[in-house]
């Protein structure tokens, strides 16, 4: 059932038998900031060896729903399992077995790169030598240099590295490209896809439709703390429509008003997100 | 277990690497302190009152002790008083000397087999001054050994100026100085914690298996090494330009620095428990440092300072360290006799901790 679902027709129906090949499973994933729902009940599986992307806008619960998976947050509600271990009991073994990038990680100023994955790589109980990891991201030559001196593209590079200083099977990236060139994006992208080549399960989140389209194999729209849509993303286009889909999502009702976009043939839903436009 | 033994070394050692590194943390700690001392040891230091009042009572009358009497009448690090053993030492007892040195019979004679007796007589009730007299005797003893053994040049007693009079500005000011540093090293850990929260440092850590404790256990360690160190570096200067002489114990002084680092850490911890962004958080650490470094008692006495203050000085941590540093390195107190200081500083590291721990956040 789980295995059929990922052919690249219709939107997938979650099933409960189908943990299988499945790494994490949400049910009911439910927090709350004060009386602002962050993430509204929501459940999906993400599978051994894929790239499941989070899409959606700004404030649509991607990165809450990410730092709950990665033992950062605790959900008011909801079962999280995260390669078999609830993450909530058994949060530190959970965690010795993912890797992590945070959004816009900022890291000690008075180490250097590598010392910096050697220390992070002493958090765990196995750890990939620092050297390794500086080839792996093309940084070498930024061996000794201070965090704060590399450029954007280093730096998330740098970031992803240690997300990977543990050899971990999963591995969540939180909006890896957000504010680089380009270039240095298409080099994150090269990057991230080996990982999948390499057996390694990513979850990632964006806003950019086209990333999630190039990357993931499959995809769940989040929007004000729901999940609107889960798809590959060839299943995503054929049923929702690619253009209305994507600037709907993209720009909430900064650009173009809701009416305008409900008066689109294309568009099948249009929302005001709270506290928008 | 294994993993956060190791974890905890790999996190002490960068803790080590990271506070080396920081230049405002060594400036503020280690330079501020050794500015103070070479200015105000320059400024006082060379002050003429450093003279040993020695009282000689040559019983030999030689030419041999005839010479010597000379000699150290010569020494201008010298006040030399001549008379009979029994006056000299009556001068000992009522403080009017501060060593007495008798040339006994067969001083000269003895000289030549190799068995010339000299008698000293100490002012016990004055540490440092005993200190500083037995130095000068025995430097002046070594002189003379070197003379007769015939080792050429024989040193110019003049240079040996070890001679301490009563307690100088410098002696004074060394403990005041290395309890400055132990607050500007520990207290500011406020700030950075607050850092590592803003810039979501803590929060990178949070999504790996480190022990939040560890995290911290490191930090607290790093910083009293780091104090110990730097209190070292500031101390051997002490000694070794200005002469400053240490006359309690080495360790009594380690942990009374260290107990004095704990006290500020926690007082840090509180500041970065409660400061929500850096700004604020350099800003009490100031409003914390510069008020105790004045009314501490690092600089001057606060003794004649006015009534009103007295409440703010009586709660400020270092007026307590500072008076256990001064005990230990100016008074040779043990531990039981600074243990008022040693408690006020317990005190102040249970509540804090406590006060922070409560108000912690990681995010």
């Amino acid at each position: 059932m789980a295995l059929a679902s990922r052919q690249p027709v219709g939107a997938e129906t979650l099933s409960a038998g189908g943990q299988g090949d499945s790494i994490v499973t949400v049910r009911d994933l439910t927090k709350r900031y004060g009386r602002t729902i962050a993430v509204d009940g929501i459940s999906f599986d993400i599978h051994r060896g894929e790239i499941f992307g989070l899409l959606g806008p700004n404030g649509a619960g991607k990165t809450t729903t990410l730092e709950i998976l990665e033992g950062i947050r605790v959900a008011d509600k909801g079962d999280v399992r995260v390669d078999g271990l609830d993450i909530r009991r058994n949060r530190r073994a959970a965690q010795a077995r993912i890797g992590v990038q945070l959004q816009a990680t900022t890291l000690f100023e008075e180490l250097t790169v590598r010392e910096t994955l050697a220390l992070f790589g002493s958090f765990y109980p196995r750890a990939i030598s620092p050297d390794s990891l500086l080839a792996d991201i093309a940084l070498e030559e930024k061996a000794r240099a201070r965090p704060q001196d590399l450029s954007g593209g280093q730096r998330q590079r740098l970031a992803l590295a240690l997300a990977l200083v543990n050899d971990p099977s999963l591995v969540f990236l939180d909006e890896p490209t957000t504010g680089l060139d380009p270039q240095s994006r298409r080099m994150l992208w090269d990057t991230i896809l080996r990982l999948r080549e390499r057996g390694k399960t990513v979850v990632l989140t964006t806003h950019f439709m086209d990333e999630a389209q190039s990357l993931a194999d499959r995809i769940a729209i989040l929007d004000a703390g729901r999940i609107i849509a889960q798809d590959t993303p060839a299943g995503l286009i054929g049923t929702l429509g690619a253009k209305a889909t994507i600037e709907g999502v993209v720009e909430p009702g900064n650009v173009v008003s809701v009416d305008e976009l409900r008066g689109l043939a294309a568009v099948a839903e249009a929302r005001e997100r709270g506290g928008g436009c | 277990m294994m993993q956060t033994v190791k974890s905890f070394g790999a996190m002490l050692r960068a803790s080590l690497t990271m506070l080396r590194r920081n230049r405002l943390l060594v400036i503020t700690s280690l330079g501020l302190a050794l500015i103070s001392i070479f200015v105000f040891g320059w400024l006082f230091g060379s002050d003429g009152s450093a003279q040993l009042r020695l009282g000689l009572v040559d019983e030999d009358h030689t030419s041999v002790s005839v010479q010597l009497t000379s000699q150290l009448r010569a020494n201008d690090s010298l006040r030399l008083h001549t008379g009979s053993q029994s006056a000299e030492v009556a001068a000992l007892r009522a403080g009017n000397r501060d060593a007495v040195l008798v040339i006994t019979p067969g001083f000269g004679a003895g000289l030549a087999s190799g068995q010339a007796p000299l008698q000293v007589y100490y002012n016990q009730s004055n540490p440092v001054t005993q200190a500083a007299a037995r130095g000068a005797i025995q430097s002046i003893v070594a002189n003379l050994n070197a003379g007769i053994t015939g080792r050429p040049p024989v040193v110019r007693l003049s240079e040996q100026a070890v001679s301490v009079r009563s307690l100088r500005q410098i002696d004074w000011l060394t403990p005041g100085m290395l309890g400055q540093l132990v607050m500007w090293a520990n207290l500011s850990v406020g700030i950075v914690l607050v850092q590592w929260r803003k810039q979501g440092i803590l929060r990178r850590i949070a999504a790996t298996p480190l022990r939040p404790s560890v995290l911290i256990g490191s930090q607290i360690l790093a910083r009293v090494l780091i104090s110990v160190a730097q209190g070292a570096v500031l101390l051997a200067v002490a000694i070794i330009v200005f002469r400053v002489h240490i006359v309690g114990s080495w360790l009594a002084l380690g942990l009374v620095v260290a107990l004095g680092s704990l006290a500020m850490l926690s007082i840090g911890f509180v500041i970065g428990s409660f400061a929500r962004s850096q700004e604020v958080s350099q800003t009490l650490n100031f409003l914390v440092s510069f008020p105790m470094m004045f009314l501490g008692g690092s600089y001057f006495p606060t003794t004649s300072a006015p009534a009103f203050l007295a409440p703010v000085i009586q709660a400020m941590p270092l007026t307590y360290l500072n008076d256990a540093l001064r005990g230990i390195i100016n008074n040779g107190a043990g531990l039981a006799a600074i243990q008022t200081d040693v408690l006020v500083l317990a005190a102040w590291m249970v509540v804090a901790l406590i006060v922070s721990i409560r108000a912690f956040r990681w995010a």
